[in-house]
């Protein structure tokens, strides 16, 4: 397999900056208000390579908006977002370079095949033209059918669109992954597949921060959870310290009142 | 990443059924006002060189006869289409296309097209210069009012900005794309056009007229650029991609039917043409107690004064020659002197009324478009123009040939003198050329500036497209 996900050590660029935790994503105090709503208080979070954070909470807790902020597309009223020690406000298109974005359902030119779609967003995160054959063997890689490979994206399902959209975070190598609910709305299967392909990249060292209603997913695929409730991270703990009867107790706890 | 982004937008377009259906129909009725206006132009052209012809049998084939009365006869003058009349017919259809010459006056142009039109043809003719400067703006409206709206409202512009793309490479390789799907359809047309003029000229060849077509063609490249520009300018910025249609569709109605009325209305108010019969009332009165106020049997009475000294005589009939001759040219020229005045007036009422249609182009191209177009196929007033002027120094130099003839050959008082007819033959065919191009563009600075800023506006405008709201 030739896809191998963050294959080299931090840039110069982020070297330079002295700031390396280790971490690929973090957040350093960060915050974001709208008006006088304050959608997400001071967040600290760091997120290694092979690491997969999940995010819990109901609508409007914070989780995309921690996202967003990541992708640099909002501005943080305070503190700073990292990526491979980059602030994201200073280095929009470097930053952008180190991960891939996968919403709940990935957006796709209809007009165009799976693999058309895969060439277009692959060159423009890359900069660089790839054969059929790479491009193929990626898609092939995130479970997309064979036969549907050619097919306009017009008639994919949300599912097939999802593998389209791991394809681009395979081509691009990312080494950070920002999900968003990208479970929401799959079949068991469907839905199934897209935890076996999490834990392929996080394996091949990607460090994944994934926003999700899906306890169960969250307790399979996450290395670690992170409770949020209006704006704020009320709990962070270890999968592995816990199970599923016990995280749901404690979700609902939270979300009490 | 330019050159990708413009290679996706292109495919996209083309796969897309709109754009085909839009452009097969814009390009049928390109093809047609191309092919027609060819055959206009060849049997126009026709009819013009018969009827040439002809007049000049008429006059050369006059039997002896005074020459007064010849000069009386007179003759017809006929406008010569221009080549690139094809293309744009500019104010030909309601100038007239022929001007009878005759001893004594200037006359108007008569047989205007427009005079035979039916009423449906007040709409307009559909020239290639109307679908280029109509149609072809509401085809890119349609194809580009979704560049970046369309892909806001589908969550794909979150997955292109999550990747890393810049924006301003974004929107380069986005109107690259839309140009090269308009190529699609402008390039074999253009071609075509070419084909057209080529086999309509009747040498085969275009030989001069190539400097005029070369600058009509980048006068619409950069028509179609503004178009281009706007449209993705507009669509970077409005939320949703009905919000982007109607500012368009507002945009390009403004340009296109607002803005030439308004702007004639205007041009009308502030440098008010005189109605036909007020100024021939004017002028006749002119030429009745000539420009100086003396009554015309006063200048008379003067220059048989300066004419019985000149031959050293002291009686009409003593002199050499016909005074009545030498009487009529005096008229002729004051009449001229008056003629003059009123029609550089007129004309230059025409002209300034042009420069505001010009300088509306600060807020609808399509003026200058319009002027420029207009001007390169030579169908503008200006042209127009030229062309009274040559007629009416011809029609100076016949009648004074004519009546220096009769002044030379006859004495006072002898209308019965007759001519030889190969004094007819004395006076060449009229031939007219267009004034070259520089005098043409001469006249429209304000719309190659305008023009020219419109098109460094919008480029610069995409190309400085730094950020683009997510929604």
């Amino acid at each position: 397999m030739t896809a191998t996900v963050a294959p080299t050590p931090g840039s110069h660029a982020a070297v330079a900056a002295g700031q390396r935790t280790g971490a690929v994503l973090e957040a350093q105090g960060l915050t974001r208000r709208f008006g006088t709503f304050t959608a997400l208080h001071p967040l600290d979070l760091a997120i290694a390579p092979g690491e997969v954070f999940c995010l819990l909470g109901a609508n409007g807790a914070g989780k995309s908006t921690t996202i967003n902020l990541f992708l640099n597309f909002v501005e943080p009223s305070g503190g700073r977002a990292l990526i491979e020690g980059l602030d994201v406000t200073q280095h929009p298109l470097e930053t952008k370079r180190y991960v891939a974005y996968i919403p709940e359902t990935v957006m796709l030119y209809k007009n165009l095949s799976g693999i058309e779609n895969l060439d277009y967003f692959a060159s423009l995160a890359t900069g660089r033209r790839h054969e059929r054959d790479e491009l193929l063997q990626y898609l092939l890689q995130a479970g997309l059918q064979v036969d549907a490979v050619d097919k306009r994206v017009g008639g994919y399902s949300k599912g097939m669109r999802q593998k389209v959209g791991i394809a681009i975070a395979l081509a691009k190598r990312a080494r950070a992954l920002l999900l968003d609910e990208p479970t929401s709305g799959l079949d068991p299967k469907a839905s199934n597949e897209f935890s076996e392909l999490l834990s392929m990249l996080r394996e091949q060292g990607a460090a994944i921060l994934m926003a999700t209603h899906d306890l169960f997913r969250a307790k399979e695929s996450g290395t670690r959870v992170g409770m949020m409730k209006h704006g704020r991270l009320v709990q962070t703990l270890s999968t592995a310290d816990i199970g599923h009867a016990d995280l749901e107790r404690l979700y609902l706890e939270h979300m009490r009142d | 990443m330019i050159a990708r982004i413009a290679a996706k937008e292109f495919t996209d377009t083309l796969r897309d059924g709109r754009f085909r259906w839009s452009a097969v129909i814009v390009g049928t009725l390109l093809c047609a006002a191309l092919g027609a206006g060819a055959r206009h132009y060849t049997d126009v052209k026709a009819q013009h060189d018969r009827a040439a012809s002809t007049m000049r049998d008429f006059w050369v084939n006059q039997p002896a006869k005074n020459p007064h009365s010849a000069a009386h006869y007179g003759l017809w003058a006929f406008k010569p289409r221009t080549l690139l009349s094809l293309v744009d017919q500019g104010v030909d259809p309601y100038v007239g296309v022929a001007a009878y010459l005759e001893a004594h006056k200037q006359n108007e142009f008569q047989f205007r097209p427009a005079m035979d039109a039916t009423a449906t043809q007040r709409f307009g003719q559909w020239t290639a210069a109307t679908i280029m400067q109509l149609l072809l703006p509401l085809l890119i409206v349609v194809l580009a009012f979704p560049a970046f709206a369309g892909e806001r409202e589908q969550g794909t512009l979150r997955q292109l900005l999550s990747l890393g793309v810049q924006p301003g490479a974004l929107a380069a390789g986005k109107a690259l794309g839309v140009a090269s799907a308009l190529g699609v359809l402008l390039v074999p047309a253009a071609f075509l056009g070419a084909a057209a003029l080529v086999l309509a000229s009747s040498e085969g060849a275009l030989g001069g007229e190539w400097p005029r077509i070369a600058l009509m063609g980048l006068t619409y490249t950069a028509y179609f650029t503004v178009f281009v520009a706007v449209a993705l300018a507009v669509s970077a910025r409005t939320r949703s991609s009905r919000a982007a249609l109607l500012v368009l569709l507002a945009f390009w109605a403004a340009n296109s039917l607002v803005a030439p009325r308004a702007l004639s209305d205007v041009a009308r108010r502030v440098y008010p043409t005189p109605s036909a019969f007020t100024f021939v009332t004017a002028l006749d009165a002119d030429l009745k107690k000539g420009l100086d106020g003396h009554s015309p049997d006063a200048r008379t009475a003067q220059l048989l004064k300066a004419t019985l000294a000149k031959y050293k005589v002291s009686s009409v009939d003593s002199l050499p020659i016909n005074f009545d001759a030498i009487s009529m040219q005096q008229a002729e020229e004051d009449g001229n002197k008056v003629f003059d005045r009123h029609y550089g007036a007129l004309y230059d009422t025409y002209r300034k009324q042009n420069t505001v249609h010009q300088l509306g182009a600060v807020i609808a191209p399509l003026m200058a478009v319009r002027s420029l177009s207009m001007g390169l196929a030579g169908t503008d007033v200006e042209h127009h123009q030229a062309f009274a002027n040559a007629a009416e120094r011809y029609r100076r130099r016949l009648v004074k040939t004519m009546n220096e003839s009769m002044a030379a050959n006859s004495r006072s008082g002898d209308f019965s003198y007759k001519a030889d007819p190969s004094l007819w033959r004395e006076v060449p065919p009229f031939e007219y050329e267009a004034p070259p191009i520089a005098q043409a563009m001469a006249m429209q600075a304000p719309s190659l500036w305008l023009l020219g800023g419109w098109l460094l506006v919008a480029l610069v405008s995409v190309a400085r497209t730094r950020s683009l709201r997510l929604d």
